[in-house]
């Protein structure tokens, strides 16, 4: 069921691709046409879960992504939408396309554990994934301001000049981007950090509970994003780190949240392995 | 009915006859006013631009009109015939759209791909319809030539990117800041490129623009010129560079007056703020080193005529999508134009099947004579009704020929099976007006009661 979504959002890929080099409007409304029907299915994949299991299937890596991705691709649109701009689509889509075939090839299990029962469970799973999916908007929009810099820089007006907004559209996109997930970054970080104090009394046998604490890889690497982009939010500007370093930062910021967000949680973590 | 087209352009005529045969002089109204007087035309327009003065025209006779045609560009214009004659052309028939619909796509332009001509063609269209030298044929000819002019914008890149230096860097100005309103310039030194940058800038909505020359009262003057512009003293350089966006330098400095450390100390304050030089002084007035700096864009004049070159290309490399446009709507416009070709023919066996119908409700008049009046109108409507059933599906079918072979073969079989050739119809098919065409009822629009 799930690889319909994903040849829908590999089709919006393709389609993205083709209306990028091309430049043909009709190919660009079968692409976003092609998204908004991949978000649709996925939309319904994950409210049939909701209904099975009673809450958000994010309580298995899996599907953390699945809803990740969901949200990206939601996301996404919403800035096309808002900017009537589809030239980010072609950048954003490989993402969603390689991200997605995770759950599809490998349906995960839901962990019904007992920590994972507390109310402040959802807040902390979705209001990162929320910021995880606003950091790659960020990292997608950041690589395209470089190489529109670049092609500016060096004199050759020719692909992405031709393709792109302006550097100061881009660079405010990113900007926002940024501001977003950083603060819900921040919330659910701090939910997380308040849950734990919580599950510590009432599920502390879990041997996950214990294993909480700024020695785990997930919860340090979490805390390595969080400053990076703290960094970019509040003091890159100030020394002159704007438009292009800060591209590079949203994306080194980004390359680290999927980091953390794939291998170390399949691989790594003692503490998030749900 | 055919299409003709008398014009000199760019490509045939110099400027100074150009120039004299401008039609906006004496105005387009008049002229298609006094070109309907002369009466050598059924419908006409005229695109009349600084490159080219065309008239269109829709006529039977071709030889007759185009005659006319030339004799009215010299008289109304007033230029000797002879000045005129060796650059005028004539195109006709269906090679007329081709002509047209590269003219709208700016495929005839002297720039290729420049967007006005698109908007010229459209006041020639209307200016023909008010003075009502307009037909169902312009009509449709126009109406094509539009979408073949939106079609080519939205799907080439015939018209894409700056083919000047002065479009050039407000097009680079845009791509680096967005909008710019609310931007400003600072334009140093007080000669014409620079100023002519400037006034172009503002014309696309730069907040303000500041001149600085190393002579105050030439900086002031400028600024005047400019209008709502300020000047500022030579001292004032590194609050001015502080301050603005985009930098203008085109002074006739022997040596760079701006160096890659002065530059690097204006960015400190700057922070992260772009800037983009414009240095079109030659020789420079920037040290090629301040290129190198974070967030400072620096374009000289090479840099802005490589683009435009580069730009120019791209478009030429589009010529072959356009044509293939222009090709494909030619075909389209050719298969309506020659549908058209029926017509004399579809009106000849109307009247022939009308006449017949007369002639038999006149030969049974004395049967009919007794009935009551609404009974008689009856027979009437019914015999009407048949006649106009029977020749639905035949007047479709002709309208939907497109090449004339074809058409010439049924007109051919449809003459000589009703006699629609022969005097004894008394009426006139070949005298009347093709208006008369648009008061048959079309496929679809017949009553069927």
């Amino acid at each position: 069921m799930h690889l319909v979504t994903l040849v829908l959002y590999t089709g919006a890929f393709v389609a993205y691709a083709w209306h990028f080099t091309r430049r043909d409007a009709a190919v660009g409304r079968t692409a976003t046409t092609l998204l908004v029907a991949a978000a649709l299915a996925h939309t319904f994949l994950i409210g049939m879960a909701t209904v099975e299991i009673g809450h958000v299937p994010i309580a298995s890596a899996t599907s953390a992504i699945s809803t990740f991705v969901w949200l990206l691709a939601l996301s996404y649109l919403y800035v096309e939408m808002t900017t009537d701009e589809r030239a980010m689509g072609v950048f954003i889509l490989p993402l969603l396309v390689a991200l997605d075939t995770i759950p599809a090839l490998l349906p995960g299990v839901e962990d019904q554990a007992a920590v994972l029962q507390g109310p402040l469970f959802g807040v902390h799973v979705s209001s990162l994934l929320f910021a995880y999916a606003s950091f790659a908007l960020a990292c997608m929009i950041g690589i395209t301001y470089v190489l529109l810099f670049k092609e500016i820089k060096a004199k050759h007006l020719g692909f992405f000049y031709a393709r792109l907004p302006s550097l100061q559209v881009l660079d405010s996109m990113n900007h926002r981007a940024i501001v977003i997930g950083w603060v819900f970054l921040t919330v659910g970080m701090i939910v997380g950090v308040v849950w734990t104090a919580q599950a510590r009394g009432y599920a502390f046998p879990d041997p996950r509970v214990q294993a909480m604490s700024l020695q785990d890889p997930k919860i340090f690497v979490a805390l390595v994003c969080w400053m990076i982009y703290s960094f970019e939010l509040f003091a890159a500007r100030r020394i002159g780190w704007g438009g292009r370093r800060a591209a590079y930062l949203s994306a080194l910021g980004f390359a680290i949240v999927l980091l953390n967000f794939v291998p170390i949680s399949y691989f790594f973590t003692s503490s998030h392995n749900f | 009915m055919h299409l003709l087209l008398i014009g000199i352009s760019h490509r045939t005529a110099p400027v100074d006859v150009r120039e004299r045969v401008d039609f906006h002089t004496r105005g387009v109204g008049t002229a298609l006013a006094a070109l309907a007087g002369r009466g050598s035309t059924r419908e006409a327009a005229i695109v009349s631009t600084c490159n080219r003065a065309e008239l269109y025209a829709a006529c039977d006779d071709v030889a007759k009109t185009r005659q006319d045609l030339t004799a009215f560009v010299s008289e109304f214009n007033g230029v000797p015939h002879p000045q005129v004659a060796p650059h005028v052309y004539e195109v006709s028939d269906v090679e007329v759209a081709r002509h047209l619909f590269r003219v709208a796509a700016g495929l005839d332009s002297l720039v290729v791909g420049e967007p006005q001509i698109l908007g010229q063609v459209k006041e020639a269209f209307s200016a023909a319809t008010e003075s009502q030298t307009a037909g169902p044929v312009l009509n449709r000819l126009f109406h094509s030539c539009f979408a073949v002019g939106k079609r080519v914008r939205t799907e080439t890149g015939l018209g894409s990117g700056a083919v000047s230096i002065g479009y050039a860097a407000v097009a680079l100005a845009k791509k680096i800041f967005g909008d710019l309103a609310g931007r400003s310039v600072l334009v140093i030194g007080a000669g014409e490129m620079g100023k002519l940058t400037a006034i172009h800038m503002k014309s696309q909505g730069v907040q303000h623009v500041t001149i600085i020359s190393r002579t105050m009262a030439h900086a002031a003057r400028t600024a005047e010129a400019i209008g709502g512009a300020s000047a500022a003293t030579w001292d004032d350089m590194d609050a001015a560079l502080g301050a603005c966006d985009v930098v203008i330098s085109a002074t006739g400095a022997a040596s760079p007056i701006l160096t890659k450390a002065h530059i690097e100390g204006v960015m400190r304050p700057r922070r992260s703020r772009p800037l983009f030089i414009i240095d079109i002084a030659v020789p420079r007035d920037v040290e090629a080193a301040a290129g190198e700096i974070e967030q400072v864009f620096l374009y000289n004049v090479d840099d802005l005529q490589a683009t435009v070159r580069e730009n120019l290309a791209r478009r030429a490399s589009e010529v072959e999508r356009a044509e293939a446009i222009v090709t494909e709507e030619v075909k389209k416009f050719a298969a309506w134009f020659r549908s058209r070709g029926a017509i004399p023919t579809v009106i000849a066996l109307r009247q022939r099947f009308e006449a017949i119908r007369r002639a038999e409700l006149e030969r049974l008049e004395f049967k009919l004579a007794p009935l009551p009046t609404d009974a008689r109108a009856r027979v009437d409507e019914i015999t009407h009704l048949i006649v106009e059933k029977l020749l639905l599906t035949p007047t479709e079918q002709l309208k939907a020929i497109g090449d004339a072979d074809t058409i010439a073969v049924y007109t051919e079989a449809l003459t000589r099976l009703f006699s629609l050739g022969e005097p004894s119809q008394n009426d006139s098919a070949s005298g009347e007006s093709d208006r008369r065409v648009t008061s048959f009822p079309r496929p679809g629009s017949t009553p069927r009661r």
